[in-house]
């Protein structure tokens, strides 16, 4: 059985926001942003990264380089389609570690090959012998694996296996998984075979987190992430998402300083022009903001009540926002941070008019005004009174 | 262990057909979605909104919180005298007072909301078990007498302990209520998990459920989907995923999984999901991120050189669905990660014809320009690449 949910496991990341991530239509990174992603993944903690695809062009080798000379303490891999000739091109980078992509599905080997199943296999084969011959350690990625069957998917892995390979990566191409059928997946090619399983999550259902998290139920032992999700079409498993996840939902803390997620997430959101989301799941800004009456005062009076984990451990604060579904004690409450303490009569008159504002506005109020709102109440006060 | 009984149930349930008519759609957009801190919907948007819900084949809409009074309790109003198709729901606590006032705006169902965790329980409500057990009763007790759809509304089910959260139930359905919310108020469920605490819950008391789940680890819709395996048969969800914190399961996302992961057709309109996506962003303030799933601006932009190439031979290679079943397009666009091949497409799409040599070498100066420029090229630069570098082609050929 594949599932050790007792023993303590090691669980690998691969990030490929450097890959996969500049892949998204639209995005390009610059050299200097490539090199300042890789170091900030590697601060981090990440083990290891997809820093490109050496073939692609002058350019992108002379980036993939200059990556390589810094001297990080994570892994670097390349990319590469499974082409002997490809490999020269990450030997020229100075690379170690590469990812030999095949499409393994029968759609892909017709449409994108034109080719057959043997094809595929010698075409491994050769690629394989080629990153052996010039001592690189691999990874075989089998793209489209999800529309393949286990027998072809079993002789792939097997082929691996006797190659040597350091990993065999299941991707799931088009997003045709759900978390069941992940785990059922991984579940029965590890009840054929021992060998390292690494999953490759595409978000076109919105899935990719949820069977990233299947196959490590199931006894995969890597995960391919992105910060931010980025990557072609929907994106990949965030990586803030299955480092959270994988902390807690399973219990397995990878040592990855989560702290810096945010401020990594901005970088890469300026870097690919892709503003982050304020709900985006951990690092979004209104995560950890809370508007309506119940959630805030739940959340002041205890913010477990509301809050998996502290804000401050992915780099965000906690904000208490007012507006339409606020409730009496947020007021009360964010008038004793101004300094001012408030009856509950006085309370409820204040939030009736800040409900009221909210709605005209059509937006939460600035905590000007609602002093503003508190000024207002005090002169009509005052002039209830003389009267 | 655990892993092994999950594997069972799973392949057990695997064989079971889900019956599509029995899967029903609660949307909750005009009411956790509003509740979302930052966003207020124009009572307009909100009729507009429960309008479009109505036509693309929602089941029951989720329209507010008629207890909060002024211009909430008018747009529910509002909402149910439009006579939709679709049931119209108001969110009440356990309170007689809340249902009275979704009584007078004329719903025909009530979630009435109470919290099933000791945590909550403890130290939100500052009550006990009993307490809960009680209101709970009073409440549907109350809106039955009004002949109302009741559904029970489990705050935080995901951290009550089983036991409870099982009497919490079965109480519920003593008094007559139709079905039970399972609320993962915090979004900290696996798939696994929900599949094994909602099945639980149908085996041992037997009610009807709907899921509640949020998006806090990302997984809204594989928790969504698992309590669907499980046998739950409603599901909350909002337009977007737009709900408190990181939002609700996504309407578009849920439909489209269901139908093309677990073969559900719901008979749902989604030829307007992106019409009805974005009117939500619009009136949200929140716009439509370019990659979100199903109704991403950019879901159908081809760029890099397999995906681009082998779409434009056949879209089942890289698509499960086309843009015309969401309301998109299929588009091409040359960046620094496009090859000969896309370039050869875009430019016959633009009226131009060039041999595969020459593209090989026409991609190199675009990919160079795309990583200078630091995006992809519109249609006018690549036209002008493609001129500049067909004379410059010519003189040389003309010096020869």
């Amino acid at each position: 059985m594949a599932i050790k949910t007792d023993e303590k496991r090691n669980i690998n990341i691969i990030d490929t926001t450097l890959r996969n991530g500049e892949q998204a239509a639209g995005v390009v990174f610059s050299k200097h942003e490539k090199i300042r992603i890789a170091k900030m993944l590697d601060e981090i903690g990440v083990p290891e990264i997809e820093i490109g695809t050496p073939s692609l062009s002058y350019l992108e080798r002379e980036i993939i380089k200059e990556i390589v000379k810094s001297n990080l303490k994570c892994k670097l891999f390349t990319y590469c389609e499974a082409f002997p000739e490809n490999i020269g091109y990450a030997v020229e980078c100075g690379i170690k570690n590469v990812v030999i992509n095949i499409s393994i599905s029968d759609i892909h080997i017709k449409e994108k090959y034109n080719k057959t199943r043997t094809w595929v296999m010698g075409q491994l084969r050769d690629t394989i012998s080629e990153a052996k011959s010039k001592g690189l350690n691999f990874i075989v990625s089998a793209e489209d694996a999800t529309r393949t069957d286990l027998e072809f998917i079993l002789k792939v892995l097997h082929l691996a296996q006797k190659k040597e390979a350091f990993r065999f990566r299941i991707c799931d191409t088009v997003s045709k998984l759900d978390p069941f059928r992940t785990f059922l997946l991984i579940n029965t090619i590890l009840s054929t075979t021992e060998f390292p399983i690494e999953v490759y999550n595409h978000n076109d259902f919105g899935m990719a987190t949820a069977n990233a998290m299947a196959a490590i139920r199931a006894g995969a032992v890597s995960l391919v992430t992105s910060v931010n999700a980025i990557g072609e079409g929907t994106g990949n498993a965030a990586l803030e998402e299955i480092v959270m996840a994988l902390k807690y939902l399973e219990n397995i803390d990878l040592g990855i300083d989560t702290s810096k997620f945010r401020e990594l997430s901005e970088y890469v959101s300026k870097a690919s022009a892709r503003a982050i989301p304020v709900w985006k799941a951990i690092v979004g800004t209104n995560v950890f903001a809370h508007e309506s009456g119940i959630h805030a005062d739940g959340v002041l009076k205890n913010p477990k009540n509301y809050e998996v984990f502290d804000p401050g451990e992915v780099g965000l604060t906690r904000q208490i926002v007012v507006g339409k579904h606020s409730g009496s004690h947020t007021i009360l409450h964010k008038f004793k941070e101004f300094g001012i303490d408030l009856t509950i009569g006085e309370a409820n008159d204040l939030l009736a008019m800040a409900r009221a504002m909210a709605v005209d506005l059509k937006r939460p109020l600035f905590e000007k005004e609602l002093m503003y709102i508190y000024k207002e109440y005090n002169e009509k006060k005052k002039i209830d009174d003389l009267e | 262990m655990r892993g092994i009984n999950l594997l069972t149930e799973f392949s057990l349930k695997a064989g079971e057909k889900i019956d599509p008519t029995k899967i029903k759609i609660d949307d909750t957009t005009l009411r956790d979605g509003e509740q979302t801190a930052g966003v207020v919907f124009a009572n307009d948007e909100k009729i507009h909104i429960a309008k479009m819900l109505d036509r693309i084949g929602v089941h029951q809409i989720e329209a507010g919180i008629p207890t909060m009074g002024g211009d909430e309790k008018e747009a529910i109003k509002a909402i149910t005298s439009l006579n939709l198709n679709c049931s119209i729901l108001g969110w009440n606590r356990a309170v007689v007072s809340d249902i009275d006032d979704s009584i007078e705006c004329g719903v025909d169902a009530v979630a009435i909301s109470i919290s099933a965790s000791d945590i909550h329980i403890e130290q939100k409500l500052r009550k006990s078990r009993e307490w809960v057990l009680e209101s709970i009763r009073t409440a549907v007790d109350y809106a039955k007498k009004y002949n109302l759809y009741v559904s029970v509304n489990a705050e935080d089910a995901s951290r009550a302990d089983m036991e409870f959260l099982l009497q919490f139930a079965r109480t519920a359905k003593d008094v007559g209520a139709d079905r039970l919310r399972y609320c993962d108020t915090l979004g900290i469920l696996d798939p696994f998990e929900t599949f094994l605490r909602v099945r639980t819950i149908i085996e041992i008391v037997g009610i009807d459920i709907e899921m509640h789940t949020h998006n806090d680890f990302g997984m809204a819709i594989a928790n969504a989907i698992a309590g669907i395996k499980a046998g739950a048969t409603y599901v909350n969800t909002t337009i977007n995923g737009l709900g408190e914190r990181a939002g609700n399961a996504s309407f578009e996302e849920f439909v489209m999984a269901l139908k093309y992961l677990e073969g559900i057709d719901l008979g749902i309109d989604t030829t307007l999901f992106r019409e009805i996506s974005e009117y939500v962003a619009v009136a949200s303030g929140r716009y439509i991120p370019t990659w979100k799933p199903i109704v991403g601006g950019n879901l159908f932009v081809y760029e890099s050189e397999i995906r681009a190439s082998s779409v434009y031979k056949n879209p089942l290679t890289f698509e499960l669905f086309g843009p015309e079943d969401v309301g998109l397009e299929r588009k091409i666009i040359i960046g620094k990660s496009s090859g000969p091949k896309t370039l050869m497409i875009k430019l016959k799409q633009l009226g131009y014809e060039i041999s595969e040599e020459q593209a090989e070498e026409l991609i190199d100066v675009i990919r160079e320009k795309a990583l200078s420029l630091k995006r992809a090229l519109f249609d006018s630069e690549i036209i002008d690449t493609y001129n500049m570098f067909f004379k410059k082609d010519k003189s040389k050929n003309n010096n020869k």
